[in-house]
């Protein structure tokens, strides 16, 4: 190699630039700065196909759904029934809200995690000499700080309606029954209109009432005239009882039968809202936020891995919507501990009793008993299968982004 | 194993190295494929260095290598006294650079993409977004999305994006791809008038006639390797010249001068009787030349030294160390 010596045009005594605040701007930290998050916030913010969709699913569908209800109950109320009430409530929190906020933040996060890389600013990015770890960090609440509020607007929406365009009468088993009843109160209301409860209340009772009034039912349900017939169809096994006698019933006994149908369905009445509580809805927000920040960081993190986003999202999607599923609910002895680290079982193991069978499973209506259609898990596994996934995919997205070439 | 020049007492020099970019023995491999080999490079501050080199060469990949885009294998590098990969946060917060094409997210506006690179950098660089628009002549096209923008503008872009951070040292790769006369022409003078403010800018290129024009020292790079470096003129004051001569019977010149010590170089071209004299050749046998025609009754015109280019330089270096191998 030949080396001559370079004439320096003022190199000897070069203008040193001045490089304000460079020397103490903590660059190579890893604590990403409010600029880096508000300017990543906005470059998110700015993909109007991603932002419309986000909202179309998060916002747009839920509000579609309840307003189609609210003019249909508005224009032909005894056709159409109120928009809100308990019932919506669950079917939008488990129909939409649930898994399309997971899909949406998953969709964000890979966006997120792997843009950068496929549109070229990730070089010009490293190039300003900021910490890799810090640029990756800077995704997180940006990401969050949009996916979030999404799912706290469009959630609202369905709170709102379910609360305020709720029935003011509880339907229970096709019967207006006022809502709130005690036992005492549902048994007495019961005994005024026995032959609602008598028609089309469920019998949730055995034979093991005193034979007196068990020998009278069959009396009773010949005597009360509903309109498929005789009771309502429901099959009164009775030990020992003999063949049912074909007398009249006097009022009384239609009343005491009424009053002990009732009895037998007020634990399940005593499950029925017209709309949700305060404080079902706030954990219910909760859970579904809890989800969405799942979906958003395992998304950021395996796009980051990948870099690419179409395959990121597929993958997101195949999580949420087949493997979750099936290893939610089959149980296989040999496998029970991996289908326990998925985190979507753990995630559903936190959901909110009195919800009702959101995910197939979760607390129930009566607390945790709906948890038995989910592999079994216990509540601190659950929290902590979610930690490990939320730590272990940032750390496996942040470590690909720190080794990666530009 | 890669080693940084931090052991070697960089202390006492960090940020005040003569050299804006110092290369021993830098090397990267992909596999069996050495991109680069052995690089030792001096760039002086305060110039305008074209990194020269046939497609492939290894300039991009050494320029990745530098700004830590991806690792070297093997070799000790500083960037403006700072040794890197060690210090390498600290040189690049001084620093600018544009590596292959400009490419920025096509849904924000010029603006916003510096906002975003502004951001990652110290907080004087949000201030300087729209001087760096202004000075590539994109103030007025800053509100539009970077979809809308040509190849020209876009390298218009990369080069603000560099001077956002104030930079004592930029590395341009390729910046007058996608450029037409007229913005090449600016792309010039804006290295120039940078250099002239004392900051140092490194040109990559395979466009010699650009380099020649905008560049003080280059270094020439050839499968991985650097085969020369250093100021141009010296370079080339190195390299054979040829002169021309115009005169009443170019013929007869000819048999004249074939008689002598030059006349193996003795041709006749188009442009008229052409003497190809060594490097380092004194002026004075070009007065010599000019004495013998005259002697010998010819009416001379015309005698004008031809140096050679830096393109036609570059292909007779690059072909001999093509040919020795």
């Amino acid at each position: 190699m030949t080396t001559s010596t370079v004439t320096e045009n003022s190199a000897s005594e070069p203008v040193p630039s001045k490089t304000d605040g460079a020397s103490n701007d903590h660059r190579g930290s890893w604590v990403p700065n409010g600029a880096m998050i508000s300017s990543r916030f906005m470059e998110l913010r700015k993909r109007s196909g991603l932002m419309i969709a986000l909202i179309v699913v998060t916002i747009g569908i839920p509000t579609i759904f309840l307003t189609i209800r609210l003019v249909a109950h508005a224009v032909a109320p005894h056709s159409y029934g109120p928009a809100g009430g308990y019932d919506i409530f669950i079917a939008l929190v488990a129909g939409v809200l649930y898994v399309f906020g997971f899909i949406v933040a998953a969709t964000l996060g890979c966006t997120a995690g792997s843009i950068d890389l496929t549109e070229g600013m990730f070089r010009h990015l490293v190039v300003t000499g900021r910490s890799r770890l810090a640029l990756y960090l800077a995704r997180i609440p940006a990401g969050l700080a949009i996916i979030v509020p999404l799912v706290a607007v469009g959630f609202t929406i369905v709170c709102a309606v379910c609360v305020f365009a709720a029935p003011t009468q509880l339907k229970y088993d096709g019967v207006n029954v006022p809502v709130n009843l005690s036992r005492v109160g549902l048994e007495n209301w019961a005994a005024n209109h026995a032959n609602e409860v008598i028609c089309n209340f469920n019998f949730n009772f055995g034979v093991n009432q005193s034979s007196a009034k068990a020998s009278s039912i069959p009396a009773v349900l010949n005597s009360v005239p509903c309109g498929n017939g005789p009771g309502h169809g429901g099959v009164i096994v009775t030990k020992g009882s003999g063949s049912p006698t074909q007398s009249k019933a006097t009022p009384a006994q239609i009343r005491e039968v009424a009053v002990m149908i009732a009895r037998g369905d007020y634990s399940d009445y005593a499950l029925q809202f017209l709309y949700p509580s305060n404080s079902l809805m706030i954990r219910t927000g909760l859970w579904i936020e809890l989800e969405a920040i799942v979906g958003f960081i395992v998304g950021l993190g395996l796009g980051s891995l990948l870099g690419q986003r179409t395959v990121a999202v597929v993958l997101m999607l195949v999580l949420e919507i087949v493997l979750t599923p099936i290893l939610s609910r089959v149980s296989i002895p040999h496998l029970i501990n991996l289908q326990r680290s998925v985190v979507g079982l753990a995630v559903a193991h936190l959901e909110p009793s009195g919800l009702g069978f959101v995910f197939g499973g979760g607390g129930g209506p009566g607390g945790n008993n709906g948890t038995s259609q989910l592999v079994p898990e216990s509540r601190a596994a659950a929290i902590c299968v979610i930690i490990a996934w939320l730590v272990g995919w940032t750390a496996l997205g942040a470590w690909r982004m720190m080794k990666r070439d530009a | 194993m890669l080693t940084t020049t931090a052991d070697k007492d960089t202390a006492s020099r960090e940020g005040e190295s003569q050299w804006a970019v110092e290369t021993h023995g830098l090397t990267k491999r992909f596999k069996d494929n050495i991109a680069v080999d052995g690089v030792e490079l001096l760039v002086p501050r305060g110039c305008a260095f074209g990194y020269l080199g046939p497609n492939g060469a290894g300039k991009t990949t050494l320029i990745r290598v530098l700004l830590g885009l991806t690792h070297a294998d093997a070799g000790t590098m500083s960037l403006l006294g700072y040794p890197v990969p060690h210090q390498r946060d600290k040189a690049l917060a001084r620093m600018g650079a544009i590596v292959d094409e400009p490419r920025f997210h096509g849904h924000l506006t010029g603006r916003q993409n510096l906002q975003i690179l502004a951001a990652a950098r110290e907080v004087a660089a949000r201030t300087r977004i729209d001087a760096s628009l202004d000075r590539v002549g994109l103030i007025h096209r800053a509100d539009d999305k970077v979809s809308k923008y040509s190849m020209g503008m876009r390298q218009r872009l990369g080069v603000a994006a560099c001077l956002l951070g104030d930079p004592q040292l930029l590395i341009l790769d390729e910046p007058m791809n996608g450029l037409d006369p007229a913005g090449m022409l600016d792309m010039r003078e804006m290295i120039q008038s940078l250099v002239a403010e004392g900051r140092t800018v490194v040109l990559s290129s395979h466009l010699l006639d650009e380099v020649e024009r905008t560049c003080d020292a280059v270094a020439i790079v050839d499968r991985g390797k650097v085969i020369r470096q250093g100021a141009i003129s010296e370079l080339l004051a190195g390299s054979a010249f040829e002169l021309q001569i115009e005169c009443s019977t170019p013929d007869r010149a000819g048999a004249i001068l074939a008689g002598t010590q030059w006349g193996s170089g003795v041709r006749i071209d188009p442009n008229g009787l052409i003497v190809d004299l060594l490097a380092g050749t004194d002026r004075a046998v070009v007065a010599e030349i000019n004495r013998l025609l005259v002697e010998a009754g010819l009416s001379v015109y015309r005698l004008q030294e031809m140096h050679a280019s830096l393109e036609s330089w570059f292909l007779e270096v690059t072909t001999r160390l093509g040919e020795s191998q």
